[in-house]
């Protein structure tokens, strides 16, 4: 087929009449007053259901006195410090999270603005795996300190320490801590996939598609 | 924003609203996601109004929210995509004394760019509404050369889709 064919349906294009569901500049504000639902909306306030979320498995676990066998094992200074930290990179988090937010504009062109929102996603994203990180280290830093003490494990678990005293208790005790951790990274993945993955399906793709020359290019 | 920015918007959008239209057009298949995104599109232009300080003409401003608001913002309604309605929805254009070719062309072109994806889609869209390279290089945010090479692409799967 010619390019001519292409130029008589731009002629189509050209002599195509106005739309016949004008809109009158009342019917405009109106539309103006309505509420966005873009992605960037979604991201915002998902992102902010996820810090949400992080500090009230932190508050429910200290109220559930999560914390009373640390206390027994002198291990309190080590929690309390840990958690100060873990404050401090929240809100440094939070603060990036919001940055980013909101310097994303529409009016930027469209690959800048593609990858901000990207950008704003993976804040998010990096929060979740310094949470799962830092859960993870820390399991591990109490076990080896509840491990070496003794009388630890018998306090923690409330058993005899003629109970434990073979290294199959320290066995299932580790094992038990490594499952817990790891079923909840799992079903946490399954969630933020869900979550993110339909919502950036599309934005994926397009920021894909528009790179993918000038990566060649470059 | 007060009320004279107001006015100015509420003008300049009214009277470039076809651009919208047409985005929605080519970027939905049902009459309720195009109204979905043309009410997107609108609250976007609305919000970055104040920013617009007219150091190009609005309607080129307008383009680039409209597109970016179709290609990234927009939420794809649940509602959407069933081919058969754009024929009957995505065309309540006017069409006292329009040719009846020239009708048919429209139409087999609307559909024809339906199958593209969003990308072509901006692409050929700003090529249909003459915009130099620089300017699409400049919505988009790649090169002029990869603009280029991008648009023969679209235009060769384009010509292919409309001519099989």
């Amino acid at each position: 087929m010619s390019t001519m064919d292409l130029d008589q349906y731009k002629k189509a294009w050209d002599n195509q009449p106005d739309t016949a569901e004008k809109l009158s500049a009342l019917e405009i504000y109106k539309l103006t007053q309505s509420k966005s639902s873009s992605i960037v909306k979604w991201i915002f306030i998902i992102g902010l259901l996820e810090f949400a979320f992080w500090l009230g498995i932190n508050y429910v676990v200290t109220k559930a006195g999560g914390f009373e066998p640390y206390e027994q094992l002198n291990l309190m200074n080590f929690i309390n410090y840990t958690t100060y930290l873990h404050y401090a990179v929240i809100v440094l988090f939070l603060l990036l999270f919001y940055r980013n937010y909101s310097s994303i504009s529409a009016i930027d062109n469209t690959k800048t603005l593609m990858r901000k929102i990207l950008k704003t996603r993976k804040t998010v994203k990096w929060y979740v795996y310094y949470n799962i990180i830092s859960v993870i280290i820390l399991s591990i830093i109490l076990i080896i300190l509840i491990i070496n003490k003794p009388d630890g494990l018998s306090l923690l678990t409330g058993l005899e320490s003629a109970e434990l005293s073979s290294g199959k208790m320290i066995a299932i005790f580790i094992i038990i801590q490594v499952l817990t951790v790891g079923i909840m990274v799992l079903i946490l993945w399954l969630i933020y996939y869900l979550l993110y993955g339909l919502l950036l399906k599309k934005l994926n793709k397009n920021y894909k598609e528009l790179n993918k020359l000038e990566k060649i290019n470059e | 924003m007060d009320k004279k920015t107001e006015e100015s918007f509420l003008l300049d959008f009214e009277k470039n609203q076809n651009i919208v239209h047409k985005v929605c057009r080519i970027y939905t298949t049902s009459q309720d996601a195009h109204k979905d995104l043309f009410q997107e599109i609108t609250i976007q232009v609305w919000k970055n109004y104040e920013k617009f300080r007219g150091d190009s003409k609005f309607s080129t401003w307008m383009y680039r929210v409209a597109l970016n608001t179709a290609i990234s913002l927009y939420r794809k309604s649940t509602r959407t995509v069933k081919t058969q309605d754009i024929s009957d929805v995505a065309f309540k254009i006017k069409s006292d004394d329009y040719d009846d070719t020239e009708e048919r062309q429209l139409k087999a072109l609307y559909k024809a760019i339906y199958h593209l994806n969003d990308i072509d889609k901006a692409l050929i869209f700003l090529y249909l509404e003459n915009k130099p390279y620089k300017e699409i290089s400049e919505t988009l945010g790649i090169s002029e050369v990869n603009a280029r090479v991008k648009m023969n692409r679209a235009k060769d799967k384009l010509k292919k889709i409309l001519n099989p």
